[in-house]
């Protein structure tokens, strides 16, 4: 059964997925770095999700619909930027509304659009008809399917890891949305706007959410269902805790959840154990939920995430 | 005082489009008044290509009858007993629940309701509750069916298609494992095991009735180890697992209505229930005024369960093993074959 094909397949559905949260948490910690709590990275992903459907499936190219995902997801991420940021509005608040908001306009827009709700229809082309086997690298032994034998967007998520960590720690606009983290008054005091890097930081998990949320709908499946995102949002806050606010670590956790969520459908193929089917699928949660409270102890969480800032501007 | 407007805006605004996705739609309620048969999709939904689309069929199909067909969509579980009682308190002439989970909401709604008519699909009726007919159907026929052509495909005629290899191995996933589909599971395990004893059967249970992800995940899982066949009963979680097949170049079988339409070159087949004929057969009984509470059977007797045609597989499937299905159809209906409902029932044939 552990046979070296498994394990090859294995590491591969790992990759697949762990790609939509990691994504999902690279974007949250760039936003959560900048001192945006995010936890509308489901809505987010939601309406990238239905965005991809959508366009890939008017336009039949599954390129315009991821980047009409990218496009749109940045923009609902805006709506929380402007709560949050210029309305100075509690940010689990606004998040949690945000989630709520992104449930109710696809379905609702699914209705105009589709004429139907629940789920759109299939659209021609998938992104996993652009599946890329990069020459000799992709016959690296056991690593080489997982790592260069990949679609689209997972090839993007691989590059965003160097990408973002470069971003964050070797930027000056990358120290600039730490330091609106950290010590934003600090950042206003030398002349650099808080509220611009919050936006920023906003605007970074909103075009990545999208990206995530079109690997669900146009490069995994080929159309969208109300529901389809199933809380991996939530589960890319857990992998950005317990990966310590780090694009790396928040991948290497996500890694981890895709992993356990792989290997329990393998125990149900291969009926390792004879024990109720529900308790193979809560196991991927229930390692998820050990490794936050495992390692959070050790994650230190951005100092000011989720503090207000507000300039006072005199008026005269 | 100014965040206060804000917050309040943007909470009024959410709501307003929230809600905005579960009002019924109601523009010709005045004047003339026709009779109105209603349905509380479960959270899957319309569009699910699966037992909600079927129901929504069967009302359409009631327009001749006089009646006048509407929807309100669940969006999660809570919405269930708020949605039925409000149709029922709207006036509709007989409500419909879609789905096994609907159970204790429309069982509720019908005692609270006792002049407006109650249905369920895949739902259990009640002595206790005369306005409420429940609808079952013998999903295990038309698993079993299903599991004869994977059965016969998979193996002896495994060179009949280039999508099938000779591994006998097919594959199963199940959405959630509550009865209806543990009945297609225990069928499609009795009829593939019936028409060839050496096919090894795989199975997963995806978790969820909505996330196409899982399904293409559990559908990958079983191909790599050699599954050509995949059969779900999954809902829309299922239409990842046809993506699945179709991704990986092997056979897929759909469920419920026939789903070849999803991906044509990939659907082999469907298990199927014909939910749209027996939600209208109640609609006529309301009609007549013979509408009876308890619970009706739809099975092969009544042509409400079967396998959908080949549509292009039709050359491809040897008449073998369409006359092997004819044949196993014959006997159940004989009662030469009896189909067991329960995994328990069926342990020898797991092990």
């Amino acid at each position: 059964m552990f046979d070296y094909d498994f394990l090859v397949n294995l590491l591969s559905a790992m990759v697949r997925n762990a790609t939509p949260i990691g994504l999902a948490a690279m974007g949250a910690v760039v936003c959560e770095r900048s001192g945006v709590v995010n936890i509308a990275m489901e809505g987010i992903m939601t309406v990238g999700a239905f965005t991809a459907a959508i366009v890939a499936g008017a336009t039949g190219n599954p390129w315009i619909g991821l980047l009409a995902a990218i496009i749109f997801g940045g923009i609902f991420s805006m709506l929380h930027a402007f709560a949050t940021v210029s309305l100075h509005l509690n940010h689990v608040v606004s998040g949690a509304v945000l989630n709520v908001l992104a449930l109710g306009i696809t379905a609702y827009l699914m209705i105009l659009i589709v004429g139907h709700p629940g789920t759109t229809d299939s659209i021609p082309v998938s992104l996993s008809a652009y599946r890329w086997a990069i020459p000799v690298l992709s016959s690296i032994p056991l690593v080489g399917q997982m790592l260069f034998n990949q679609t689209p967007i997972v090839y993007f998520g691989f590059i965003m890891i160097p990408l973002f960590t470069w971003f964050l720690n070797r930027t000056k606009v990358g120290l600039h949305v730490r330091a609106a983290g950290e010590h934003p008054l600090a950042l206003e005091t030398i002349g650099v706007s808080v509220y611009k890097m919050r936006y920023l930081g906003v605007l970074v998990s909103g075009l990545v959410g999208g990206m995530a949320g079109a690997y669900l709908s146009i490069e995994g499946n080929v159309s969208f269902t109300e529901g389809m995102t199933g809380g991996r949002g939530f589960i890319a806050m857990a992998a950005m805790i317990s990966g310590g606010w780090h694009p790396v670590g928040a991948f290497i956790a996500a890694l981890f959840f895709g992993l356990a969520d792989a290997l329990q459908v393998r125990f149900q193929v291969f009926q390792v154990l004879n024990v109720p089917e529900e308790l193979f699928i809560v196991l991927p949660y229930v390692l998820t939920v050990v490794a936050v409270a495992g390692l959070v102890r050790r994650s230190r969480p951005p100092k000011a995430v989720g503090t207000d800032f507000m300039i006072e501007r005199t008026e005269d | 005082m100014k965040k206060m407007v804000h917050v309040l805006l943007l909470l009024a605004v959410t709501a307003a489009l929230v809600f905005a996705g579960g009002q019924a739609e109601d523009g010709e309620a005045q004047g003339e008044e026709p009779m109105v048969a209603a349905m509380a999709t479960d959270v899957g939904g319309l569009g699910d290509r699966s037992f909600n689309d079927g129901a929504f069929a069967g009302l359409e199909m009631g327009e001749d009858l006089g009646f006048e067909a509407r929807v309100v969509e669940s969006n999660q579980q809570t919405d269930y007993i708020p949605n039925l009682t409000g149709l029922a308190e709207d006036g509709a002439e007989i409500v419909f629940a879609v789905g096994f989970l609907m159970e204790e909401a429309v069982k509720e709604a019908a005692r609270m309701n006792p002049d407006t008519f109650f249905g369920g699909i895949d739902i259990g009726g009640d002595p206790e509750i005369p306005n409420f007919q429940g609808i079952l159907y013998k999903e295990e026929q038309s698993g079993f069916l299903a599991g004869v052509v994977a059965g016969h495909m998979t193996a002896e005629f495994s060179d009949a298609s280039p999508k099938l290899n000779p591994d006998p191995v097919v594959g199963v996933v199940l959405g959630m494992f509550i009865p209806p589909v543990e009945r297609f599971e225990v069928g499609f395990i009795q009829g593939v095991k019936y028409a060839n004893p050496d096919v090894e059967i795989l199975s997963v249970t995806a978790g969820d009735f909505v996330d196409q992800a899982r399904g293409r995940e559990a559908g990958l899982a079983m191909i790599e180890q050699g599954a050509d066949i995949v059969f779900h009963a999954a809902g829309l979680t299922g239409l990842g697992v046809i993506e699945a097949a179709r991704d990986s170049g092997v056979l897929a079988i759909g469920v419920d209505i026939d789903q070849n339409d999803v991906a044509p070159d990939t659907v082999l087949t469907s298990a199927v229930k014909k939910i749209p004929e027996s939600v209208y057969a109640v609609l006529e009984s309301v009609v007549d005024g013979t509408f009876e509470g308890g619970t009706q059977t739809y099975g092969l007797a009544e042509d409400a369960t079967g396998i959908a045609p080949f549509h292009g597989f039709d050359d491809i499937v040897p008449q073998a093993v369409k006359d092997a299905v004819d044949q196993a159809r014959e006997d159940i209906l004989s009662g030469e074959i009896e189909i067991a409902q329960t995994r328990g029932e069926i342990q020898d044939l797991l092990d």
